[in-house]
């Protein structure tokens, strides 16, 4: 904070409204982000449905254990009884599926991407940043319905593959972006010493860029996969019959009667799992600073 | 003997942004020979070098190795090891990987190579470092891995960009003895790359003196010191005191020279004709108090010491003439304000034409 004491009073009544504004405006951004979460995770634990915090009805984890109580339980209870859990399991097993084959190919494309626009100097590069990054800017209803449209005329059905095959168009764009930053912090220098050595560009690539890039490649990975399993616009357009575990979240979200708080206790959890995440790659990278 | 001459046949080098950074040149560097490229920075030193071990293709001429043209062979397929401005050691790697590197490209065995590896550490004295990393090493010890990581692929020729510049004085002292031990124990060719005079006078066999895309001369120590053939040459290398006119008189071998000072006599080695512009050079310790064939008025203005010797700075008309004499208790004092004869004979002294000079301490300190 500014200190005020030597500052004369009008000055000091404009630094007093404007830090106050800014702090205003921190406070409401903050409670923006955060507050609907925080109503999320409370209604998880409330046994209403449709979801509410308003009208407390005591405390439950029914909703939790929806995916694993016994089939009686599951009967007896009005609200869980109408929800389809199998198909529920089968579209978050698809999510895995995708995400199975997107994250390798995403790394795949993102690191080619990122070593041609690196290490290969000319005048076409900025062309091709732009070109290999547009999907990322594109609106993703416009990967979605493109790559349906694509794919029908080569006579394949929209499915798990265009699903695979549009999520992987911007996707790819996160790993080159995040493997650029880190080659082009790695001095050309130390591939030129290899290749004065007598290694082939290949052995130079093993040997060295590889290793070095691991740990981006690890963060890349880990983006590449949220960003697939949490994709809904552009999977919506390119899924065809197909489900997703995001799609199917939509679609149970706009069930007439109030979304079931199943969805809430989902979201919970992938709030934990995140911050888990954050929490570990934090302590992780300590580590790797204090060695 | 292990090492190849090395041949620069009329090689120019332009980058694609079109600057001409090596104008056409030609040198012939003999096989195990410790050969010093000396210049200011920015001179081409390191263009030369690249172009050398294939990082580049020069832009005219061919670069021969033992005899066999360079053309079209990459930096991985030249006998030649380059040793890097910056060292760029693999910082992943442990030392002894560092190394064995060359020889892992080679296909040769993990045993074999951490042999051969602990071999060539030994040799650079740093026999129990091979498990650390790069970063765990002073200074000197990453120098020496470099050195290693070169010598394991069995260069023919080794090339040294710079490699001490980032030392301390006492270890530059230290590196440099040793890397003049380990050329002649291994009979490689060194091309060693220096802005550091000093460097190159007492490690190399020959030395070319570089300056703005060109090699100005190619001698031994002793020949670029003594004999200088252009003014950058003898005012890069060694103090100098310059004297600037025209030619007045030519005779056998020497001239005189008309300068605001007076007129001197001294060699003439490139048969300047009276009325050519010209500048004569003589080193200070060349200088006599009390003058010589040639001489002149000059006051003492400073005197530093240097232990044995003295540096004295006098002023002639505006001329600052440096003068170093041993330091014997017979040299002049401050306050002898008064004006007193210097000179210097006319076999010490050479008259060269006027040409570009070496920048002095002030021009680069002021820039
Ligand atoms: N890739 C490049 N493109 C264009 N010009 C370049 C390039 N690399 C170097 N130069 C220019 O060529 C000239 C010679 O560069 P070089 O690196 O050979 O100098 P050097 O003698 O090694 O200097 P230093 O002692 O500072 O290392 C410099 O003027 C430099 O600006
Ligand atoms: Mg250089």
């Amino acid at each position: 904070m500014t200190d005020l004491s030597h500052t004369p009073p009008r000055r000091r009544l404009r630094l007093l409204t404007a830090d106050g504004l800014l702090s205003a405006y921190t406070w409401a951004f903050l409670v923006f982000m955060f507050l609907p979460l925080l109503l999320m995770i409370l209604s998880s634990f409330n046994d209403t449905s449709p979801p509410s915090v308003t009208e407390w009805q005591g405390f439950t984890t029914k909703w939790y254990t929806f995916f694993w109580m016994p089939e009686e339980t599951l009967r007896a209870d009005p609200v869980l009884r109408s929800l389809d859990r199998d198909r529920f399991v089968s579209c978050f097993g698809n999510s895995l599926y995708v995400a199975a084959m997107v994250v390798p190919l995403s790394l795949l494309l993102g690191l080619a991407g990122a070593v041609l626009l690196t290490r290969w100097r000319s005048r076409a590069n900025s062309a091709l940043w732009w070109v290999l990054l547009s999907p990322m800017l594109a609106p993703g209803i416009v990967l979605g319905l493109s790559a349906l449209v694509f794919w029908s005329r080569l006579g394949v059905d929209a499915g798990l593959f265009t699903i695979v095959m549009a999520q992987t168009t911007f996707i790819a764009g996160y790993p080159m972006l995040i493997l650029m930053a880190r080659l082009q912090r790695q001095p050309v220098e130390l591939e030129e010493a290899a290749l004065d050595l007598g290694a082939t560009p290949f052995r130079v690539f093993r040997r060295l860029t590889l290793p070095y890039l691991a740990p981006a490649l690890a963060s890349a990975a880990v983006i590449a996969l949220m960003a697939s399993m949490e994709n809904y616009n552009t999977t919506m357009f390119a899924k065809g019959g197909a489900c997703t575990f995001a799609t199917e979240i939509g679609a149970m979200a706009r069930n007439p009667n109030g979304h079931p708080p199943v969805i809430n206790a989902v979201g919970t959890v992938i709030i934990a799992l995140t911050v888990a995440g954050a929490l570990l790659h934090t302590f992780l990278s300590r580590r790797e600073q204090g060695r | 003997m292990r090492g190849k001459d090395v041949t620069l046949d009329s090689v120019s080098i332009t980058y694609p942004n079109g600057f001409t950074a090596v104008e056409p040149t030609d040198l012939v560097v003999e096989a195990g020979e410790f050969f010093s490229i000396l210049g200011p920075s920015g001179c081409g030193k390191t263009t030369i070098l690249r172009a050398v071990s294939g990082f580049i293709e020069p832009s005219a001429g061919r670069v021969l190795i033992g005899g066999e043209d360079m053309a079209g062979s990459g930096p991985n397929a030249r006998p030649t090891a380059l040793i890097f401005q910056n060292l760029a050691l693999f910082p992943l790697m442990p030392v002894w990987e560092n190394v064995a590197f060359g020889l892992e490209a080679r296909g040769i065995g993990k045993k074999a190579r951490r042999e051969k590896a602990q071999e060539l550490l030994d040799l650079v004295a740093l026999g129990d470092q091979g498990d650390k990393l790069p970063s765990e090493l002073s200074g000197g010890q990453r120098q020496r891995v470099a050195i290693a990581r070169a010598l394991a692929v069995e260069p023919a020729v080794l090339l040294l960009d710079e490699p001490l510049s980032a030392l301390d004085l006492k270890l530059r002292q230290h590196m440099r003895a040793e890397l003049r031990a380990i050329q002649k124990k291994t009979g490689v060719t060194f091309i060693y790359i220096t802005h550091d005079q000093g460097e190159a006078l007492t490690m190399s066999d020959r030395i070319a003196v570089m300056n703005n895309g060109v090699i100005e001369q190619v001698g031994t120590g002793d020949e670029i010191y003594s004999h200088p053939r252009t003014a950058f040459a003898a005012s890069f290398v060694g103090e100098t005191n310059r004297f600037e006119g025209r030619i007045a008189d030519v005779e056998a071998g020497m001239a005189q020279i008309e300068t605001p000072l007076g007129r001197f006599r001294a060699r003439n080695p490139d048969q300047l004709e009276p009325g050519s512009e010209a500048m004569l050079f003589v080193r200070p310790e060349a200088m006599r108090i009390g003058g010589d064939e040639n001489r002149f008025e000059a006051h003492l203005v400073r005197r530093d010491l240097e232990g044995a010797f003295l540096n004295l700075f006098f002023d002639a008309r505006g001329t600052e003439i440096a003068v170093h004499v041993t330091n014997d208790g017979h040299a002049p004092e401050l306050h002898d304000a008064a004006p007193m004869p210097l000179g210097f004979a006319a076999a010490q002294a050479v008259i060269l034409p006027r040409g570009a000079l070496a920048r002095t301490g002030q021009e680069l300190a002021a820039q």
